[in-house]
């Protein structure tokens, strides 16, 4: 067993145990204590949940774009299993962030969906993921699978600016003057509670990863000692 | 593996004593009733009530010595109005005088939540029951942030809680295959 | 071998073996006809409609056709072991990527000017002044299309459920060659001034050269066994 994979083992759970407080109280602030905002009333408190997740799916995809690049330079089996293990999680956040963005947009623009350019640029974003999962799972050999994630990653980092800017390019061009911009008057009391969130989700996406990556690495393991078949039989 | 069924145990423990505190505050103070539950119960006490204000039935009861019309009143300091208006359900309505602060949501076709208790008519004084409201608040759509949050929170637990029980399960299962293999190989 | 003979080398073998069978140009072709006439049945009679939507429909027309073309790219290697032939071949790998996105290039881009009057004449549109520009963006577009795909095409060649996969990676991440493409040819049907649209043309020449280049680097990696 790879001493890192013991370290991961040991250290986790201090990372899950901040990011758990660290959100507990950023939810304790946000729904509580933090005031409505003048304009969209309670709502807004689903910003609390939908700017973190939004900005945790950005850093699992920056996870992968780097772990990519170091795996093609080093080769290092383990720093596949975190890529791999990000996107996992880049999957969920990006999902869930849609889906709280989703639902955000009903009260305040009355409408389930819009094509407003950070939407767009996150279902592209999600679509890469999956696509890069889809690839994964689709390619048996470990070496080459690795590689050719590596290479898809690195591939669509490069990609995820450019798709970005030319769909926010795209709207402002056609832009319907009656959607306004999901402006909130932020105030300290309503920053305090969206850093210290930000700041949960994180460290909590830290924790899942370091559980991700020993799961991908010891089912690899367990696969290496056991064969294929007899390694699915009791999970 | 104990450790880590305990520590789920803890965290289940802490979603329950949470959603427990979120009923209650539905309770107290988010939950409204329409005029015409209202005019069946007869509850005792403050409650809120949730209608449409009437077209044509608001009146503001001039104050003494108010220079400023209520309406112009900046949100950061209130100036308390009188004021008596229909409040309607799908199928009552209710008069209600409202004491308290100014407020710009007080308006024709709005549809308001009133604070305060029901006086009913009776032979006490007033000839016509009505509602005695101490402030007012705005529809709350609570369903949002809640179906948002579950939506977010519930599948990130379950995802979670799935990952760690199968690595404390590959932990104990090579285990068992490393102190295994002596054996095997005879 | 010098490199740019070899890039010449791998474009004359795949425009020959394509000369002769001619399946990759007549599948595209036909396919790319059947879309034509669906979307036809869709808006014929509505001229305001047609002009709203036309420049998506052909670029969504020309999408489909690069697909299949681009799927054919390397999976036309798989027999005979000619992949592996590629890939010990002392050539450098950049030089089987590029040679095979030209040959892609030339491919797709030969069906589009095959499709163009047929949608002039379908949806009535007024091309004849500006076509210099309008085959310029028709090769952005392409380009774009092809320098994505090309690499994508090694990628999965040898995977399984290889047709499927090519578009699920291809079009979300060229969703910035769509909206280019579109948005420039809309500008050129809609009779807007040049310098209205060309900043689109911009970007989908700037997304060409990204992606070429960095194809070109990482399919090293890819051809690597």
């Amino acid at each position: 067993m790879s001493r890192f994979i013991l370290w991961l083992r040991k250290y986790q759970g201090w990372f899950g145990l901040a990011g758990g407080l660290c959100m507990t109280v950023g939810l304790y602030l946000g729904l509580v204590i933090s005031p409505p905002d003048y304009y969209q009333g309670e709502v807004v408190r689903i910003m609390y949940l939908h700017v973190p997740l939004a900005q945790t799916s950005l850093l699992a995809y920056a996870t992968l774009f780097i772990s990519s690049i170091w795996y093609l330079w080093k080769r290092d089996p383990i720093i596949d299993n975190a890529a791999h293990a990000a996107a996992g999680l880049g999957v969920f956040f990006t999902a869930a962030a849609l889906v709280t963005g989703s639902i955000w947009a009903k009260p305040t623009w009355n409408t389930w969906w819009t094509w407003d350019p950070r939407l767009v640029s996150f279902t592209v974003l999600l679509l890469i993921l999956i696509g890069y999962l889809m690839l994964r799972m689709f390619i048996d050999e470990p070496e080459r699978q690795a590689r050719f994630a590596a290479i898809l990653a690195i591939v669509g980092g490069v990609d995820l600016p450019i798709v970005k800017f030319s769909v926010e390019w795209w709207r402002t061009l056609h832009q319907p003057l009656s959607i306004s911009p999901r402006g909130v008057s932020y105030s300290s009391d309503m920053l305090t509670p969206l850093l210290i969130m930000a700041l949960g989700m994180s460290l909590l996406f830290a924790y899942m990863l370091m559980v991700r990556t020993q799961l991908l690495y010891l089912r690899q393991l367990l696969e290496a000692k056991k064969g294929r078949l007899l390694s699915r039989v009791q999970l | 593996m104990t450790g880590f069924y305990l520590r789920w145990a803890g965290i289940a423990g802490v979603a329950l004593v949470v959603a427990w505190l979120a009923a209650q505050h539905y309770d107290r103070e988010v939950q409204t009733i329409t005029p015409e539950q209202l005019l069946q119960t007869r509850p005792e006490g403050t409650v809120r009530v949730i209608g449409l204000v009437q077209a044509g039935s608001l009146t503001l009861v001039p104050q003494e010595g108010s220079a400023t019309p209520p309406n112009t009143t900046s949100p950061s300091t209130p100036s308390m109005i009188l004021a008596e208006f229909e409040l309607a359900g799908p199928e009552a309505h209710l008069l209600v005088h409202y004491d308290g602060p100014a407020d710009d949501n007080l308006r024709e076709l709005k549809t308001l939540v009133v604070i305060g208790h029901f006086t009913p008519a009776g032979p006490g004084g007033l000839d016509r029951q009505r509602f005695e409201a101490h402030d007012l608040d705005l529809l709350p759509n609570y369903g949002f942030i809640t179906a948002a949050y579950l939506l977010a929170l519930v599948p990130l637990a379950l995802f979670l809680f799935g990952m760690e029980r199968r690595v404390a399960l590959l932990y104990t299962v090579i285990k068992e295959t490393t102190a295994y293999q002596p054996e095997a190989e005879r | 071998m010098s490199f740019f003979s070899a890039i010449g080398w791998i474009l004359w073998k795949d425009l020959l073996s394509e000369l002769r069978s001619r399946e990759n140009f007549s599948s595209m072709l036909f396919f790319a006809l059947a879309v034509i006439l669906i979307f036809s049945f869709s808006f014929s009679t509505d001229q305001e409609a047609v002009k709203a939507v036309i420049a998506g429909v052909i670029w969504v027309a020309f999408g489909f056709t690069a697909i299949i073309g681009l799927g054919k790219s390397f999976a036309v290697e798989l027999q005979n072991d000619c992949l592996e032939a590629l890939q010990i071949n002392p050539i450098p790998k950049g030089a089987i990527y590029l040679g095979k996105l030209l040959a892609n290039l030339i491919f797709i881009f030969s069906v589009e000017l095959l499709l163009l009057p047929l949608f002039v004449i379908f949806f009535n549109l007024d091309v004849l002044e500006k076509f210099p520009i309008l085959l310029v963006i028709m090769i952005g577009g392409t380009l774009g299309l092809s320098a994505l795909g090309t690499l994508f095409s090694a990628l999965t060649v040898q995977i399984r459920a290889r047709e499927v996969m090519l578009p699920i990676l291809l079009l979300p991440m060229a969703v910035p060659v769509f909206i280019g493409a579109v948005e420039a040819t809309r500008g050129l049907l809609g009779g807007e001034p040049f310098s209205l649209y060309r900043p689109w043309i911009d970007l989908l020449l700037v997304f060409d050269v990204i992606f070429i280049v960095v194809s070109f680097w990482v399919i090293d990696f890819v051809l690597d066994d």
